[in-house]
């Protein structure tokens, strides 16, 4: 299996404090990622330093093979496509026209679109099904909605790699599940999927390969068979949980106790 | 495509108005008057207005304005001293006096952690106040210099082009349209950014660089313009409003209508504030009396 | 590029037709920007030469018909222009950016800026000269200096003048009434600034304890808090009504102002 992105020894903090402590990691291409763990363990962090949007304060960074810090960012964003956790829509730009902004980093300053990029654009209107929206103000759509268009200005891209940071917090059980069976069928499509997410059961459900994050280190990696447990959970998240079985795939679920043990 | 005809014609109406309508007869030399006043109209109002949306966009905030990150202030502080000094308002100080502050103002936005672009805002607000604290006790001591620092403060456009002072403008209107230009390029990366900074990171924007170059580059020009026709208000901060109402979020659109409009407006109001009374309206003044209305008008529509 | 000199051509054109009809005889044409000095040419009678003052200029009545060409501090270029001045009289600093263009348009200037009464002979002096009314010149030096006589008195009273109460800004030691002060006998409690209208602070008013209160503004001092222990309280010595441009103005009325504080500082 190619390496899609690889971490050595990378250290991370913002001004003092240390956020992401001595992190090596291999992802693999064509994976579905989860990265899990408490608040502030350095999830998100981590996935801007798996983009370049942070710079690593020791360490390196390699993209297929290649060193982050040679590569240019317009040149990262046609590899790896970013779909941040908050998106502010303060200018209520159309839908076609936010999906085209994925464009950008192939376009130069005062470049038409061309017919590779309009056939881009096309694409990940229909792979996000949101064809139909294509001339709605952005403001005119329900957050659920507003999620695959920002997916899909990350899609027309073109990226071989996808990272989300908590792609489905803030949507009802309807939306988080069709995102997620959306970021499982790019996966099929040949992306490689990472996503920051705090609901261990839809990681667990769809992602084939787990990292535990605490405190800056990597607690545990493994599929969700091998790392989610009562144990592992207790320790790092301090709670007794229990953990029956999916009783259609057999990958565990997690039940929270009625009451504190 | 009506939008654009309709702006263009305001546009030459503007200017045609400026050049006919006075309480003067036409003669050659009220017609150098008007000339000067005409070209400084549009290059400031232009650039003014081209700036606001760039800096309402870098900073996704509605309410900056070009004189938000220090620089009217700058200038008169500068021009302050200049008087203080010469005795008279040279445009040369108030220039340095508004990028001086611009250092300032970046050098604060660096000091701290948490994003550049945010506490260039905050950095600019609390120089701003500095520079005003400082004219005033320039304006109280100096007692006979106030009146020359409160033309800077408000906005003059009746100064005369004539052979001392044209090749000074003429270079300074250059350099502007060059940077103006030059910006202009960036309208994509702008369009990205209001949608926030990791957006804009994800696509392939170097956050950083980008906010330092559109610092400079705007602080560069609205430093020139407040040199020469002092801190006019109000069309940095509604124009853009207005040009995003008629033409739409995208800059690729909206910053040359910022740039026709502003221009236009300051015109109009100049050519008003002239005629409407017996001595010179300020024309910050006007300005604000016939934009607020239209500007309410298209916002209900 | 042709066309627009085309059309600039053409403004021109029209406007040659225009100014050959309007062309006037007269080659003496003043707009004067300075109050004081519109008071001096009408006294000296050159009222004819005026073809321009301020909004400012209110005295004497004739003075309010001339043509307008705006306030004391926003005149318009235009509307100066427009009369077509061999003479423009100003007033710096006010005026001083108006003076820069003027200067720029190659218009003869009379920079009026007397800082002291003898300054104001000379400039009528001058200015009768210019307007060919030397005798009427010289008569009305005369009569001002006749009626500007210095005043001995043995015990000299102190006075405090305010031009506005928010802020309290009263006279310094560079303006003409602080001049005025001190012809008349008594002496002003801000002589000591080395400015014309100083800001100054209640407390410091308080502490110099004027014998004699001039309000030059509509306000009264009834409701002040620690102003009733002043001695000029005390003394029912608080004048109000008073025309302040008898007394600011440095022009022939100023003899109206002397006599003023002549009679409030024997009372």
């Amino acid at each position: 299996m190619k390496r899609a992105i690889e971490l050595k020894k990378v250290c991370f903090a913002y001004d003092k404090k240390e956020v992401i402590k001595d992190i090596s990691l291999i992802l693999r291409d064509k994976e579905f990622i989860g990265i899990i763990g408490p608040n502030g363990a350095g999830k998100s962090t981590l996935l801007k330093l798996l983009c370049g949007i942070l710079k690593p304060r020791i360490g390196k960074v390699f993209i297929y093979e290649e060193e982050l810090q040679n590569m240019n960012q317009k040149e990262i964003a046609r590899t790896i496509g970013f779909v941040p956790q908050e998106t502010h829509f303060a200018l209520n730009f159309s839908i076609s026209d936010i999906v085209s902004m994925g464009r950008f980093p192939y376009l130069n300053p005062f470049q038409k679109l061309s017919a590779e990029d309009k056939e881009a654009i096309e694409k990940a209107l229909v792979q996000a099904s949101i064809t139909e929206y294509r001339n709605r103000p952005i403001n005119s759509l329900s957050s659920g909605e507003r999620q695959r268009v920002v997916i899909a200005r990350a899609l027309a891209q073109k990226p071989k790699i996808l990272l989300l940071d908590e792609p489905t917090s803030h949507l009802d059980l309807h939306h988080q599940y069709r995102i997620m069976e959306l970021l499982r069928k790019l996966n099929t499509e040949g992306i490689t999927i990472v996503i920051v997410n705090h609901d261990l059961n839809l990681a667990s459900l769809f992602c084939n390969r787990l990292f535990l994050l605490k405190t800056g280190k990597i607690w545990a990696t493994g599929t969700a068979r091998e790392i989610i447990n009562v144990k592992t959970l207790k320790a790092v998240y301090g709670i007794t949980v229990q953990v029956i079985n999916h009783p259609q795939t057999g990958v565990p679920q997690i039940i929270l106790p009625s009451k504190e043990q | 495509m009506n939008k654009t005809l309709f702006v263009v014609i305001l546009f030459i109406l503007a200017v045609v108005l400026s050049l006919l309508v006075g309480p003067a007869q036409l003669n050659n030399q009220i017609l150098q008057l008007r000339i000067s006043r005409a070209v400084l109209g549009i290059f400031a109002g232009g650039i003014l207005a081209f700036c606001g949306g760039i800096l309402q966009g870098l900073f996704g905030n509605p309410l900056v304005e070009p004189y938000t990150l220090g620089a009217a202030s700058g200038a008169a502080l500068g021009g302050s001293i200049g008087v203080l000094v010469f005795g008279t308002v040279s445009p040369f100080l108030a220039f340095l006096g508004a990028s001086g502050v611009g250092f300032f103002v970046y050098t604060i936005a660096r000091l701290e952690g948490g994003l550049f672009r945010d506490r260039l805002i905050l950095a600019g607000v609390v120089m701003s106040f500095l520079c005003s604290s400082l004219v005033m006790i320039i304006m109280v001591m100096g007692g006979k210099e106030l009146y020359e620092i409160l033309y800077l403060l408000m906005g003059y456009l009746g100064i005369i082009i004539n052979t001392t002072n044209r090749i000074l403008i003429i270079f300074l209107i250059i350099i502007s349209l060059a940077t103006v230009i030059f910006l202009y390029r960036f309208h994509r990366e702008l369009d990205i950014i209001s949608q926030g900074m990791e957006t804009a990171a994800g696509l392939g924007i170097d956050i950083q660089k980008f906010s330092l170059i559109i610092f400079f580059a705007t602080s560069l020009i609205i430093g020139f313009t407040v040199s020469i026709v002092g801190a006019i208000g109000f069309v940095g901060l509604i124009i853009p409003h207005i040009a995003r109402l008629l033409f739409g979020p995208k800059h690729l659109y909206n910053l040359p209508a910022s740039f026709i409009l502003g221009g236009t407006f300051l015109l109009l109001a100049d050519t008003l504030s002239r005629i409407i009374t017996v001595y010179e309206l300020p024309v910050g003044v006007v300005t604000s009396l016939i934009g607020v209305p239209f500007f309410i008008y298209l916002y209900k529509k | 590029m042709r066309c627009i000199r085309a059309i600039i051509l053409f403004l021109i054109t029209i406007n040659l037709f225009n100014c050959s009809k309007k062309n006037n005889t007269k080659s003496l044409r003043i707009v004067s920007l300075s109050p004081a000095m519109t008071e001096i040419i009408f006294a000296l009678g050159g009222e004819h030469y005026l073809v321009g003052t301020t909004t400012f200029c209110t005295y004497p009545e004739a003075a309010k018909k001339t043509y307008k060409v705006g306030d004391f501090s926003h005149p318009s270029l235009e509307r100066i222009l427009a009369q077509k001045p061999s003479l423009v009289v100003v007033n710096p600093p006010e005026q001083n950016h108006i003076i820069r263009e003027l200067k720029k348009l190659k218009i003869p200037l009379f920079i009026s800026q007397p800082r002291c009464i003898e300054d104001i002979y000379k400039e009528i002096s001058e200015i009768g000269h210019i307007i060919k009314k030397e005798d009427q010149a010289d008569s009305l030096v005369n009569f001002m200096k006749n009626n500007l006589k210095p005043i001995k008195k043995d015990k000299i009273k102190t006075v405090y003048v305010e031009l506005s109460s928010r802020p309290l800004i009263t006279v310094g030691q560079k303006s003409f009434l602080n001049e005025l002060i001190s012809l008349t006998g008594g002496k002003n409690i801000f002589t000591d600034i080395k400015k014309a209208y100083p800001i100054v602070t209640q407390e410091e008013i308080i502490r110099r304890n004027p014998d004699i209160v001039i309000l030059l503004h509509p306000g009264n001092i009834k409701d002040r808090l620690g102003w009733q222990k002043l001695e000029a309280v005390k003394r029912k010595q608080v004048y109000k009504n008073l025309n302040p441009d008898i007394l600011l103005r440095p022009g022939p009325r100023l003899v109206q102002g002397y006599n003023k504080l002549k009679k409030i500082l024997s009372e």
